[in-house]
């Protein structure tokens, strides 16, 4: 997946690696032409999407649709074998499949500029004009269509800068690294592929049919399983989309919750009968949310403290062979995988009986590869990050999950919290009780005290008191008024959630 | 005490009025987004309370209430500080213009008949209410029918103005990371002045702050919300302060109207979650284009007052009446259209427990079946 700016060299780099390697090449002008005869209107897009738009449900479809023809197309292809793709912002496309090279790509600007001159026939003054404002519009573009910033190292495998090395020397350099073990398919990233592939689809056919255009949908995929939440409102038309998805190849089962929100909840393992599972689902029903399950598997367990790094992790900075149980390919009614798959299974299967399953997937890593299977759907009402680090002490794990929920809370827009933080928050037990009895007396005592001495309450804000201090009452408001809201705000806020409005 | 002010007697009745007019107040101000002084302001002065007092009493009332609020919104990531604080210094200039302009016109008298020496205030603070809100409110309402008519779904608010300021990039242009957008300083004060000044003089901050941020800066309208939520905070403590030095709050209507405003902003708030954009807009436009009818019905008997108009001083009760009349029907008409919204979403929402379940089977028709419904 190789990305650059516009003359930054991607098209000449991709091609000589397509050609060394005896890859097929695809390109963003390709899928931007497939697209445009599909029917989706890219270049009415790109102009809105640099224009700054405001959210319309309009152009989210249109952008939904954009972004499920070009995952498909690019699954489609890279599920037949090897592939060089060359685009904008390639290395954001195809979230969490791990086997992808992310290469970016630089050149002087004043190569840029020349070929820019060259390419357009016109005054290297212009082109350099040009080329400042196209770059500044692909950044808006990258951000608006996938959340992200224009060229942030951390989102790439390899970075070249064209100045020193050559194209056919990169392209060496690409081919040698594309043979190590890490960038070779595995049954993992396969199934990763496999499920991007079908969410892609079936986010294309819900999208397109005329029965299904109108909803408000969030689509995805895992294991043969398709999962669509859709909100209250497109409850008639929602009958629909079994019949639209009915022959989607590939799908074994399809899952639709009518929602009005989602709540996503991480952890490492799950039970239908733990108490974070009970409260979880318990605020899901009050809200009308559905919970999508991520279960998260951090291959950086071994390297959590500075005493724990041995030879091996020395060498490995998250890129390394994640835990999970290869199935070898082995998806349909594997009754191993069900007991292996961390309890997902079985939570799902929980959820779905008590109406509020939003999906489920597995995920490698830490917060970044979190955000990068969220991006650009990060709708959340709530994130929770449950139990993780299981493996470690009782401190330990404290500590990591409250630093991972800190991490997940400084880059998503949603509200994140832990499993512990969820009862205190959004629910109401004993202290909760406790809380709105105490304050509820003392206010009463307040309002009591105020009222049954009017009279001298204003002469101390204009009276005689007031005259010769006159800065005594901006200070008793400024610091009694806060504190009123606060211990109100506190009782109504326990009260509408003891009746379970919030 | 302050040989003009005159402070209304509260007994349960006027107690009760003041709390419905908090309760109305709160629920307009939770699906609005604005903090509701459009109603409470001249709800406490069809009361009898002086507009100078109504609006200190009301921007003390705001402080507190947006510091409960902005927590909430700066938990969701929606509070950009840095535009919080640029606005506020310019905000600041704002509300001592106001605080000025309105402590002038109380100090000068209005030529009595029982309106105190509020009159000019009084006249000065509906005709600035009535002019802003109008305009808010029709340019809402053409929003929504030229989106309707454009053939769009939602009514979004336009950026056309926006990438006119964003185009003429006058120097310095200061980046704003949350809400990811470049304002010139001198757009920037102008947005910041004009918020303060309307919050100094009609307590309604909100409602020329959140338009400038979305329409004028091109902030995203959750981040609009939150940073004006956190603007307030501060604005409202100046404001407070500020009035309070003076000896204008009235700390028990101050006290009244959050026992009704901070059940009714939760329910308001819960609204929005339930009702689409577009019913959201025309609901909010009809409410205020009443509450200005309301106000303006008010005017003759501050411009008699002042003797720019003659009548006989007995028909002041019926134009007082009719304000009245209009004021509480807008308020009460809107929140039980909201309040009816959220009663049958929170009914809605005991039905819509179900996950429809398909199961695709090889040379078989589709097994579905409804769990939890």
């Amino acid at each position: 997946m190789i990305s650059s700016l516009y003359q930054g060299g991607r098209e000449e780099l991709a091609q000589a690696l397509a050609d060394k390697a005896r890859w097929p090449l695809l390109t963003r002008e390709e899928l931007q032409e497939q697209a445009k005869q599909y029917g989706i209107r890219v270049g009415r897009l790109e102009v809105s999407m640099i224009k700054r738009p405001p959210y319309s449900e309009k152009l989210a479809r249109e952008k939904k649709l954009y972004l499920a023809f070009l995952t498909s197309a690019l699954c489609r292809k890279a599920l037949e074998g090897n592939l060089v793709y060359s685009g904008r912002a390639g290395h954001l496309l195809l979230p969490g499949v791990n086997n992808r090279l992310r290469v970016g790509l630089t050149a002087p600007l004043d190569i840029r500029i020349q070929r820019t001159a060259k390419s357009l026939d016109i005054l290297p003054e212009q082109a350099e004009s040009y080329l400042m404002q196209l770059d500044e519009d692909i950044a808006k573009w990258i951000h608006h269509i996938h959340h992200a910033p224009g060229q942030d190292p951390n989102q790439y495998d390899v970075f070249f800068n064209l100045e020193n090395t050559t194209v056919p020397n990169a392209a060496e350099i690409l081919h040698n690294i594309a043979q190590l073990p890490e960038y070779q398919a595995t049954a993992a990233s396969t199934r990763m592929l496999k499920n991007l592939y079908l969410g892609a689809e079936a986010e294309l056919r819900l999208i397109t049919d005329e029965k299904t255009r109108a909803l408000d949908l969030k689509v995805q995929a895992e294991n043969q399983v398709v999962t669509v939440t859709y909100p209250p409102h497109n409850e008639k038309i929602s009958a629909a989309i079994p019949e639209v998805l009915a022959d989607l190849e590939g799908c074994r089962e399809i899952q639709c919750t009518m929602a009005e929100t989602n709540i996503l909840w991480v952890q490492e393992r799950f039970s239908a009968e733990s108490e974070n599972f009970q409260q979880v689902v318990h605020l899901a029903q009050r809200w009308g949310a559905a919970v999508e399950l991520m279960r998260l598997i951090s291959p950086e367990d071994s390297v959590a403290d500075v005493n724990d790094i041995d030879e091996q992790s020395a060498y490995t900075f998250g890129r390394r062979e994640c835990p999970l149980e290869d199935d070898g390919g082995v998806e349909d009614d594997d009754p191993e995988a069900a007991v292996n798959d961390g309890g997902l299974g079985a939570a799902m299967e929980e959820l779905i009986n008590q109406g509020r399953c939003g999906g489920g997937h597995t995920v490698c890593g830490g917060y970044d590869k979190i955000l990068e299977r969220v991006r650009g759907d990060d709708d959340y009402a709530l994130v929770v990050v449950g139990d993780m680090f299981l493996s470690k002490g009782q401190s330990t794990r404290t500590r990591r999950t409250r630093e991972l929920a800190m991490s997940i809370r400084d880059r998503l827009k949603a509200p994140v919290i832990t499993a512990e933080e969820l009862k205190s928050r959004f629910l109401f037990g004993k202290s909760q009780a406790l809380s709105f009895l105490g304050y509820t007396v003392i206010l009463c005592l307040i309002y009591a005290a105020a009222f049954m001495n009017q009279d001298a309450i204003l002469t101390f804000l204009s009276g005689p008191i007031h005259q010769h201090t006159k800065w005594l009452a901006p200070l008793v408001i400024v610091l009694f008024v806060p504190f009123i809201a606060y211990l109100y705000g506190s009782v109504t806020g326990l009260a509408l959630k003891l009746i379970n409005i919030d | 005490m302050h040989p003009l002010i005159t402070y209304i007697d509260i007994n349960l009745y006027t107690a009760l009025q003041v709390v419905l007019l908090g309760f109305i107040g709160g629920i307009l101000s939770g699906f609005i987004g604005s903090g509701g002084a459009f109603f409470m302001t001249p709800g406490m002065m069809n009361l009898g309370v002086d507009g100078v007092i109504s609006v200190a009493s009301n921007i003390t009332h705001k402080f507190g209430k947006a510091m409960v609020g902005s927590r909430k919104h700066a938990a969701a990531g929606n509070v950009d500080k840095k535009l919080a604080a640029y606005m506020l210094i310019t905000a600041v200039i704002g509300i001592q213009i106001a605080v000025g302009i309105n402590s002038h016109l109380f100090k000068g008298g209005g030529g009595g008949h029982g309106a105190g020496g509020s009159a000019g205030a009084n006249l000065y603070i509906s005709l600035v209410f009535a002019t802003i809100l109008s305009a808010v409110a029709i340019s809402m309402l053409r929003d929504v029918l030229n989106s309707r008519g454009n053939g769009e779904e939602d009514g979004g608010p336009s950026m056309k103005i926006a990438e006119f300021f964003s185009k003429l990039n006058l120097p310095p242009v200061i980046y704003f990371n949350v809400a990811d957008t470049k304002i010139s300083l001198w757009v920037l004060m102008a947005g910041g002045i004009s918020t303060g000044y309307l919050a100094g003089t009609i307590g309604v901050g909100g409602f020329i702050g959140v338009p400038a941020m979305i329409y004028v800066f091109g902030v995203p309208t959750a981040v609009a919300t939150g940073t004006e939520l956190f603007l307030a905070l501060f604005m409202g403590a100046y404001g407070a302060i500020s009035y309070a030095y003076q000896g204008f709050v009235d700390i028990r209507l101050t006290m009244l109207l959050y026992l009704g405003s901070l059940i009714g902003i939760h329910l308001g708030v819960y609204g929005v979650k339930v009702v689409n954009e577009r019913y959201i807009r025309i609901v909010t436009s009809l409410i205020i284009l009443l509450c200005v009818f309301s106000r303006i019905i008010a005017i003759p008997v501050y411009l008699r007052q002042l003797g720019f108009i003659q009548y006989l001083p007995q028909y002041d009760r019926y134009f007082n009446m009719g304000s009245k009349f209009f004021l509480f029907a807008s308020g009460i008409s809107g929140a039980m259209v909201i309040l009816l919204k959220v009663v049958s979403a929170y009914r809605q929402r005991r039905k819509i427990q179900k996950t429809l379940l398909v199961i695709k089977k090889p040379n078989e028709p589709m097994a579905g079946m409804e769990r939890a419904a």
